[in-house]
């Protein structure tokens, strides 16, 4: 295992972090579909576990992995809640695009 | 064994929840709340009297409580300071508090009155007030409680809110005073510049400061480089304006005869305990600031000596029973001034405390006489009332026996020892004679007012239907009644100094030892000090120390038998007429108060361009800069508010744009791109 990880540099990790983190951002820019957005996020969120466990293991410290673990659960957490809104949002406009719904603007 | 000094905050804590309880509460209270206040200011007056004890034990206490801002010149704090001066007046305070408590339940709750709950709290906080500003330990602090205390008669005086008079009578009580509480607030950020402390007890005091720098020990700031002396008698001419307004010295004690619109038992608690009380109270506690300087001392003698005799003829021909005993009370507190003026501290706080007590029986005697007559309040409708109403008649007449300063009744004692005070500094003051020589004239007109109220509210036939049958008073008109017309009797007891003097009797005169340190007390407050740091020196007359005594007393108590004498001729018979049209033009001129509230008003007319052009700064300038300010922010804030579309991808794509925004930033700063 630590034979594997050595033979990998760090920054292929981070490289590969910033490209799920990029696919995450691009999907919110350019969805407008409340789902869509759901699964951005959890892209962008795992972009993050996977730094956590890259640097865990480039340091020997388990820390990072406790976190990412953490992470996950709250991620679950997080789909029930955004899963809850866009339910509420389909029922109060028929719909879930995101941009239909301005009516708390100024 | 637990510190009474501790439970000093209690004391007017006391008072103030049960403000907050009959203003909260009182609706669902039996009584509107009464009970809540006996409790609070019968348990005030307990801790008074432990308090006043462990000071007799030797002890006093001077203590910051709280200090409420810190700066590098100075801290504004809240403190208590307890010495016999103090203790003494707490005791005053909360017994009359309690004792006005106990008499509204007979004159608002049996009389039907509504809006109960509004006036105990109001009651409450009135009392806590004027307790916050006797143990007040700085000039800041007082002022606070002062203007508590002018706030609490606004709201009291106003009760009967829905009639024409009370509220007229509240804003005028309000603005008058306030115009001499303006004078006071200049004076009291002039203290605090000059001195950098307000502070009344201790080393660092201020009165300890100004004598250091008489003395040229110590560096103070005048204005402009202005001599010492001068400038503290300008300071203390400015708080002396908050002393005449709130003790209704002339010019500024027009508000107090309109202030008798006010249910009666507040009458009794503003005139005898709070309120009037604290202007003369405020000098007595800043004596050793106003013993420096002789100007700002004779001022206040001619003032009080000026008005005493003023106010006294005034009450010659006023046909309200409340009326005449409004204008003695501006007269008596007339005679304190010029007490402290004439360099007699403990004369005048000997005085504070037989007319509070005095003063409050007769108020409360009045209030009984007003229910007793259904709220007529003409004497010309009286008569009669003495074998209907024994217990207030014989109260009655202890304090008006007291107020017409009669042997051997409190009055007596205290008014006598103000006139001797006068007279035998006044020797080598031409300036303190005159005053003494007006609060000498104005003993038979005292008397005699006084008893035109007696004759004509309790002697001859009834002249009404009403009178011939006063509706009668329950126990706790008649208790207080009794507990105060025995003090009015006994308190001069406390302080018989021509007694002393003249059978050479060491040591009965208590007040003076009390307020001499000699059982406790600060240093530095004692009478003994103040009598060293004052200008006078003593003259008497017929040679000698005792002689001058008894001259003095004779002459004001032969004085007072003579108006006595005049009122019993013209008064004490079974129909009596008014002897007063024979004043003539004289009559007018006393009956519309010398058209002192006619110049009032003139004045003001006069002023009226300064007050619209002050008012148009206020509003143009003032007020233009805060509006200006405002409308830049909400204009900036109008347009701004336009970026917030309520399109969720538009905000992510901002938070993107600031990321790379700061991510550049840094990157620049920190040399990445190089």
């Amino acid at each position: 295992m630590a034979a594997v990880a050595a033979s990998i540099p760090p920054q292929w990790y981070l490289l590969l972090a910033a490209g799920v983190f990029c696919i995450g951002l691009f999907g919110i820019l350019t969805r407008s579909d409340a789902l869509y957005f759901l699964m951005s996020v959890e892209l962008m969120m795992n972009a993050a576990n996977i730094n956590f466990v890259a640097f865990s293991l480039y340091y020997g410290d388990l820390t990072g992995q406790v976190f990412a673990l953490f992470v996950i659960a709250l991620a679950a957490a997080e789909v029930a809640i955004g899963i809850g809104i866009i339910l509420v949002l389909y029922r109060n406009f028929g719909d879930i695009d995101v941009t239909v719904p301005t009516e708390m603007r100024w | 064994m637990v510190d009474a000094f501790a439970y000093v905050p209690a004391v007017v804590l006391l008072p103030f929840f049960s403000f907050l309880v009959a203003l909260g509460a009182g609706k669902y209270l039996p009584k509107g709340g009464a009970f809540g206040g006996i409790a609070a200011t019968a348990g005030s007056f307990l801790l008074s009297l432990w308090i006043a004890t462990a000071v007799a034990g030797g002890r006093a206490y001077d203590e910051t409580l709280y200090t409420w801002a810190a700066g590098d010149q100075f801290e504004l704090t809240f403190g208590a300071l307890i010495d016999p001066l103090s203790a003494l007046m707490l005791v005053i305070v909360t017994l009359v508090a309690l004792l006005v408590h106990v008499f509204s339940l007979g004159y608002m709750n049996d009389e039907g009155e509504t809006g109960l709950p509004r006036y105990y709290a109001g009651l409450g906080l009135f009392t806590a007030s004027m307790l916050g500003f006797v143990v007040a330990d700085n000039l800041l602090m007082a002022f606070m409680f002062f203007e508590l205390v002018g706030l609490c008669s606004y709201l009291l005086i106003g009760f009967h809110f829905r009639e024409p008079g009370p509220p007229s009578a509240a804003k005028k009580a309000f603005l008058v005073t306030r115009f001499g509480d303006y004078f006071f607030l200049v004076g009291v950020v002039a203290v605090f510049a000059t001195f950098g402390t307000a502070a009344f007890a201790g080393e660092g005091s201020f009165p300890a400061l100004a004598e250091a720098a008489l003395a040229g020990d110590q560096a103070v700031w005048t204005p402009g480089g202005l001599d010492v002396m001068t400038w503290f008698t300008v300071v203390g001419l400015l708080v002396l304006g908050g002393v005449v307004g709130k003790s209704a010295q002339f010019p500024l004690h027009t508000w107090l005869p309109d202030a008798m619109e006010g249910p009666t038992p507040v009458s009794a608690l503003i005139h005898a305990a709070t309120m009037v009380a604290a202007g003369v109270y405020l000098v007595a506690r800043m004596y050793g600031f106003y013993a420096l300087t002789p100007t700002t001392l004779a001022v206040i003698a001619f003032i009080g000596g000026f008005t005493a005799l003023f106010a006294a003829t005034m009450g010659v021909v006023k046909d309200e029973l409340k009326q005449v005993l409004a204008y003695s009370t501006i007269s008596q507190y007339g005679y304190m001034m010029l007490a402290l003026g004439a360099g007699g501290y403990v004369a005048a706080v000997f005085h504070l405390t037989t007319h509070a007590f005095f003063k409050a029986l007769l108020f409360l005697g009045a209030g009984s006489v007003i229910i007793a007559m259904h709220h007529n309040e003409d004497m010309w409708d009286m008569g009669g009332l003495k074998a209907r109403m024994p217990v207030t008649y014989y109260t009655f007449l202890a304090g008006s026996l007291a107020l017409a300063g009669i042997f051997p009744f409190a009055g007596f004692w205290s008014k006598d020892e103000i006139l001797y005070e006068a007279l035998v500094h006044g020797l080598n003051e031409p300036l303190l004679l005159g005053g003494y020589a007006m609060g000498l004239l104005a003993v038979p007109v005292t008397a005699f007012y006084t008893f035109r109220m007696v004759f004509l509210t309790f002697h001859g036939e009834p002249r009404t239907d009403l009178a011939a049958d006063p509706e009668p008073v329950r126990w706790n008109v008649k208790g207080p009644l009794t507990v105060l017309g025995s003090l009015a009797v006994v308190t001069g007891l406390i302080n018989m100094v021509p007694v002393q003097k003249v059978l050479g009797l060491e040591g009965i005169d208590y007040l003076h030892r009390w307020l001499d340190n000699e059982w406790g007390g600060i240093d530095g407050l004692s009478s003994h000090h103040y009598a060293d740091l004052g200008p006078y020196s003593s003259g008497y007359i017929a040679g000698g120390e005792v002689p001058t005594v008894l001259v003095g007393a004779a002459v004001s108590l032969g004085l007072a038998l003579a108006g006595l004498g005049l009122a019993w001729r013209l008064y004490n018979v079974a129909s009596p007429t008014e002897h007063t049209a024979k004043l003539g033009g004289i009559k007018d001129v006393l009956y519309n108060n010398y058209y002192l509230d006619e110049l009032q008003v003139w004045i003001a007319y006069r002023t009226e361009d300064i007050a619209g052009g002050a008012d148009t700064f206020d509003q143009g300038i003032i007020d233009g800069v805060v509006n200006g300010v405002s409308s830049v922010s909400l204009a900036g804030g109008s347009r701004v508010r336009r970026i917030q579309t309520g399109l969720v991808s538009q905000y992510a794509a901002m938070l993107t744009l600031g990321l790379i925004a700061l991510l550049v930033l840094i990157g620049v700063n920190g040399g990445w791109f190089l």
